[in-house]
């Protein structure tokens, strides 16, 4: 058993070792969305945004509010002559935002802003006009309330990084796709008459799937070991934040082992049930691409509403990016993981189940 | 007897007509044993079932001994070397360490292809790969060696030394079953020969007893028996 189990295994590695595009799209895609996505947020992550010029129309001139307003990114420029003025500006975006303030005690406040304004920039700068308010109104010194420190508590005492963020989600992404080369070399056999001639040598079916886990782990936990690499020295040499990893390397390869476990099934269940390779590409490529824009790879579970929330529970990817989350963000240990990964888990043997079935049906 | 087919009758699932129906055929051991039949006669069915691929039949396979395959296609991985092919094969049959290389040295020096065996499989000519597709079916030394249509696709030199492999494989405790639509190649290596149409064997016997009614070849003896109207 074992034997004809390190022969298959020794064979899928050799074939998949040859098969250059399968792993050009398992590395590499990985790795450039890792650099891509780190970089393009870093700034949105790190909750800077870059700030924005800002001006203050007012009566006095309002000189004195825009200087108090100035800061943390937020540039005073000249003033427009008057409001239809102020509206030209900020609809071309210079500058993105006009404070209003009317006639009348108190005075009514109106803030103009440029529809491409990101909104948390939006929201920090009205946070600061409220800041402004409170400081006349209280006497609060609007120093103090900006200097007010946050502290995250998680492995660095920061806010994560983009890259933190953002490569164990594209991991799991990458991981996934070992449903590309797992089927077409599975259909080249089927078409070639290999598995036919391996069952006429009395291989089980369940032993051919199982040839195929061995070796597809290995290049999954490979991944695991090339994107963290990528996210520790590549995004930092490019200008962007270095990975910190976490202190416990075994849980880490636990979740990313229940992933792979869980994308290796999958592509055992794409690859008997597609006919061909348009069919395995097309389940397979909209299949992942589905499951990582429900579960939160392409856009942060954070950002969706409550209900898109609620809904991206169904997917596998937001269970393995839970754990990988568990283990980089917020240093759980056993029992934080352990709920992801057995959901990966059950996931992938119902998946192997099926697989099996499935075979058993199509042949007599 | 080398392997004897009793009353076998098989229906694919979701089809209608019956695959194959009542097929019965008694062939000698040590002997070269010609299926013939037009396309969707079940040629192939049956030795499917013969060597486990399909299961569910009605009826009764006895086979004296191993079976082995060697099917229509390239059943093996282009992207490996014929060595790394005939080691695979030989391993998932539980074969390991001398025996192992002794058995790769042994066919891959019957199918001539030890000057070939560092080379990928799917850059091999169409001779070269039905002789690796053949050698890896000897693998196992099977007492009941099972042709589906070996030479299709080849030029006439590498056909005359499959020909000539294939017969010279028979022999006492080895018995060859070969299909093709050839009716020369049956001719010229079959013992014995069974044409089989839509499932039934509609003739069987030494080739001497078949050709008795005045036939002069093989050929037209097919056609008068499996009349000459178009196969699906």
């Amino acid at each position: 058993m074992m034997r004809r189990l390190r022969a298959l295994w020794r064979k899928e590695q050799l074939a998949l070792s040859r098969d250059v595009h399968g792993l050009a799209v398992l590395f590499v895609m990985p790795a450039a969305f890792i650099v891509v996505m780190s970089l393009a947020l870093s700034d949105e992550l790190r909750g800077g945004g870059g700030g924005a010029e800002f001006a203050v129309l007012s009566a006095d001139g309002g000189q004195r509010l825009a200087e108090r307003l100035a800061g943390d990114g937020f540039r005073a420029v000249a003033p427009p002559p008057g409001e239809a003025a102020a509206r030209d500006a900020v609809r071309r975006g210079k500058p993105a935002l006009v404070l209003v303030v009317g006639q009348g005690s108190p005075p009514a406040l109106q803030l103009l802003a440029d529809p491409a304004l990101p909104p948390p920039l939006l929201a920090a700068f009205q946070q600061r006009v409220l800041g402004v308010v409170l400081a006349d109104a209280f006497g609060v010194d609007l120093k103090s309330a900006a200097s007010l420190r946050v502290e995250v508590v998680g492995p660095s005492g920061a806010r994560p990084s983009a890259v933190q963020q953002g490569v164990p989600a594209w991991l799991i992404f990458g991981m996934f796709f070992v449903v590309m080369p797992i089927s077409s070399l599975f259909i080249v056999e089927r078409r070639e008459g290999t598995l036919a001639r391996l069952a006429s040598m009395k291989v089980p079916f369940s032993l051919v799937l199982l040839g195929r886990i061995g070796p597809y782990c290995v290049v999954n936990l490979a991944q695991a070991v090339l994107m963290l690499l990528a996210g520790m020295y590549l995004v930092p040499w490019l200008g962007g934040e270095a990975l910190a990893l976490p202190a416990r390397w075994d849980l880490l390869a636990l979740v990313a082992l229940a992933t792979s476990l869980a994308a290796i099934a999958w592509g055992l269940l794409v690859a008997v049930c597609a006919r061909t390779m348009e069919q395995a590409t097309l389940i397979g490529g909209i299949g992942n691409i589905l499951a990582a824009a429900i579960g939160g790879i392409m856009v942060p579970r954070f950002v969706m509403p409550a209900r898109m929330q609620a809904f991206a529970e169904v997917s596998p990817m937001a269970w393995a990016l839970d754990g990988f989350h568990a283990v980089m963000l917020r240093q759980g240990g056993l029992a934080e993981i352990a709920l992801p990964c057995l959901k990966l888990a059950v996931l992938a043997a119902a998946l192997l189940a099926a697989a099996l079935l499935l075979q058993r049906r199509q042949r007599p | 007897m080398g392997l004897s087919v009793q009353a076998l009758s098989f229906r694919y699932p979701g089809r209608g007509e019956a695959a194959l129906d009542g097929v019965s055929l008694e062939i000698p051991d040590g002997c070269v044993f010609g299926l013939l039949g037009p396309n969707g006669a079940g040629k192939t069915t049956l030795i499917s079932l013969v060597s486990g691929l399909l299961r569910g039949a009605q009826g009764r396979i006895e086979a004296r001994g191993q079976t082995g395959l060697v099917p229509q296609d390239h059943a093996f991985y282009p992207m490996l070397t014929c060595r790394e092919n005939l080691h695979f094969f030989g391993a998932v049959q539980g074969l390991a360490g001398a025996e192992l290389e002794r058995r790769v040295a042994a066919v891959a020096a019957f199918g001539r292809i030890e000057g070939v065996l560092a080379r990928r499989a799917g850059q091999l000519s169409g001779g070269l790969k039905r002789r690796l597709n053949l050698a890896i079916g000897l693998l196992s030394e099977p007492e009941i060696l099972l042709l589906d249509e070996p030479t299709v696709g080849v030029d006439p030199q590498s056909r005359a030394f499959l020909l000539e492999s294939i017969r010279a494989l028979a022999r006492p405790g080895r018995t060859i079953v070969y299909t093709s639509h050839y009716m020369e190649e049956v001719q010229a290596i079959c013992d014995r020969v069974a044409i089989l149409d839509a499932g039934r064997v509609l003739a069987s016997g030494a080739l001497s007893e078949l050709l008795h009614g005045g036939q002069r070849n093989l050929e037209e003896l097919f056609m008068q028996l499996t009349s000459r109207s178009l196969r699906e």
